[in-house]
């Protein structure tokens, strides 16, 4: 089973969690959303998977590159 | 009586000088991976249309009766062949031989490559690998003295790059570790490509920086992931092969010289698609980020968008496209970073991206959603002003034909910037647009200061003076007042760009810019 890590493309916080644990994702569905500038960035999932984790809470500041949620096929 | 055993020595020295650095380095070079400079002249070029020039250059030694005893050829290989049927100087660095070092290069060769693709107004090709320069400090021992950096009768050769920059267009590529004055050559074009897990490209190497007590691999310290992001680089690729379709494709869009004009190519697709998603492609909600990229493949002819610098400045989207068959530079604003505002960085970009256009006479699209310019101390000390300050004095620099779509924010002095000041250009607004000198949150609290303070109810005066600013913004009001001209159908925009790159085509005026562009 491959996993793989859905990073951020930005640095800003984490605004709502829109998925959990067990949750299955098919490319490009929304994950989470994050925040910056004011503006709300939806992080989609980069292939279809489970989610296994998740890796940032709610409020979180994260950077760029920073993996957010781990996605297994 | 004939000439036949002189041109027999002749093909003997091109046979010698095929054989590169030998078979053991050229086992080396592809076993790291990488193609010989001469494969990727190859397949670089059209088939067979390679015509080298100075092939036989390098360094003999003879035997007493003076027949050759060893060859070295010079480590750069360069000349003239074709590229989708256009003439271009290709020049390549041989690291089989001393690791593509200047000393072991006959440096006439590197100048006459730039000086024929100036005079003779070709696209120039640089594929650089090794260090160039002066050579290693081993050369002070050969040579009995040490190298003054542009001593009497010597160059770097960067006076040529950059007047070429304002010339032909100039293409790079790093087809391995690049250090020193090859990393500069590299750098001094409008195309810089480098290839994932081949190249990289740094002032000097992860020996020297050892020094300083940076423990890095070639990779850390000068890989694709960190010159994407710098700037140093435009542009990063999976292999080799897609490095030449990249340049094939980059130069498409370019006419040959700047005494040229762009190329039409056939259009494929109806100047008159109207893709349905157009309407609701900007959420009602201001606060909710679009897909900007959706939007401009959206309204160029399908599969001619070209992006150029993604990973720098990435506020602002930068890159080639073509409308009804002319090749256009698009810029536009990406509200996933940063909202869209111009940083530093991004402004650097649009003044490279604007000269770009302005040298090689390509009509410019400016999809606009331009919130401002960063602010905050970190933004404050990254000189912010001054590049946004000078993106500004680019985009008023600008001659070539310039069409502004307005898809959301306004603000601002970049807001102000988005199209040439004192000339007239196309501008259509989407019923999305919003505007002023500051957005509304923020600026009320500023701008009523006394009002709140006076007020009994601070939050419930805020509210209320923003809900009455707001329902004054309309655009319409705006449209009423005829400071913007015309609100359009978002469906409609691909139309109207195609009949702008029309009515700009007999516009374009071949010739130098005013300025010359810089690295």
């Amino acid at each position: 089973m491959a996993e793989l890590n859905v990073e951020s493309e930005i640095t800003g916080a984490v605004w709502k969690i829109t998925t959990e644990i067990g949750a299955r994702a098919e490319k490009g569905d929304v994950l989470m959303i994050l925040e910056s500038m004011k503006m709300e960035i939806p992080v989609e999932a980069t292939q279809a998977g489970t989610v296994v984790r998740i890796l940032v809470s709610e409020g979180e500041t994260v950077s760029e590159g920073q993996p957010l949620v781990r996605l297994s096929d | 009586m004939s000439w036949e055993a002189e041109l027999e020595e002749l093909r003997y020295r091109q046979q010698l000088a095929y054989k590169m650095g030998g078979e053991e380095r050229v086992a080396r070079q592809h076993a790291a991976g990488r193609l010989t400079v001469r494969e990727r002249i190859d397949r670089l070029l059209d088939k067979n249309s390679f015509h080298e020039i100075g092939a036989i250059s390098g360094f003999a030694t003879y035997d007493e009766s003076n027949a050759i005893k060893t060859f070295t050829p010079a480590n750069c290989v360069f000349g003239r062949g074709l590229i989708d049927a256009r003439q271009v100087v290709v020049a390549g660095d041989d690291f089989t031989i001393r690791g593509g070092s200047a000393d072991a290069s006959i440096w006439a060769k590197f100048k006459m490559a730039e000086n024929m693709a100036y005079e003779f107004r070709m696209p120039l090709v640089r594929m650089v690998e090794g260090s160039g320069g002066g050579g290693s400090v081993r050369t002070i021992e050969t040579t009995g003295r040490s190298n003054l950096p542009g001593g009497v009768g010597t160059t770097s050769g960067l006076d040529l790059c950059a007047r070429n920059l304002g010339q032909i267009p100039v293409v790079s590529i790093a087809t391995g570790p690049v250090a020193g004055l090859a990393a500069a050559r590299f750098c001094a074009s409008h195309f810089a490509i480098m290839i994932k897990e081949i190249s990289s490209v740094f002032v000097a190497g992860p020996p020297v920086v050892e020094h300083l007590g940076q423990k890095l691999t070639k990779e850390e310290l000068g890989g694709h992931k960190i010159h994407t992001k710098s700037g140093v680089a435009d542009y990063s690729v999976d292999n080799e092969d897609e490095a030449f379709v990249a340049v094939r494709r980059f130069l498409s869009y370019l006419p040959s010289s700047v005494w040229e004009l762009p190329p039409r190519t056939e259009c494929h697709d109806d100047p008159a698609r109207a893709d349905e998603f157009l309407i609701s492609a900007v959420p009602k909600d201001s606060r909710k980020a679009y897909k900007i990229r959706q939007i401009i493949e959206s309204v160029v002819d399908s599969g001619s968008f070209f992006e150029i610098a993604k990973s720098y400045g990435p506020s602002i989207v930068t890159g080639f496209a073509r409308l009804n068959g002319w090749p256009v530079a698009i810029m536009a604003g990406d509200p996933y970073h940063s909202a869209g505002v111009w940083t530093a960085n991004s402004a650097q970009k649009i003044t490279r991206f604007v000269d770009l256009a302005e040298t090689f006479h390509l009509p410019v699209v400016h999809l606009v959603d331009c919130p401002g310019f960063e602010i905050g101390l970190d933004a404050e000390k990254s000189g912010v002003m001054r590049q946004a300050v000078r993106a500004i004095a680019a985009i008023n620099q600008t001659t070539v034909p310039w069409c502004s779509v307005l898809l959301r924010n306004v603000f601002g002095v970049g807001g102000g910037a988005h199209q040439p000041a004192g000339r007239l250009s196309y501008r259509y607004a989407w019923p999305s647009g919003r505007w002023g000198s500051l957005p509304l949150e923020g600026g009320v609290e500023a701008a009523y200061s006394a009002e709140l303070a006076a007020a009994e109810n601070r939050e419930e005066a805020l509210a209320k003076i923003t809900s009455k600013l707001s329902a004054m913004r309309s655009p319409f009001r705006t449209a009423e007042a005829f400071w913007i001209e015309e609100i359009i159908d978002p469906r409609d925009t691909r139309r109207l760009l195609c009949e702008f790159a029309d009515t700009a085509a007999p516009l374009r005026t071949a010739g130098k810019t005013s300025f010359t562009l810089r690295p």
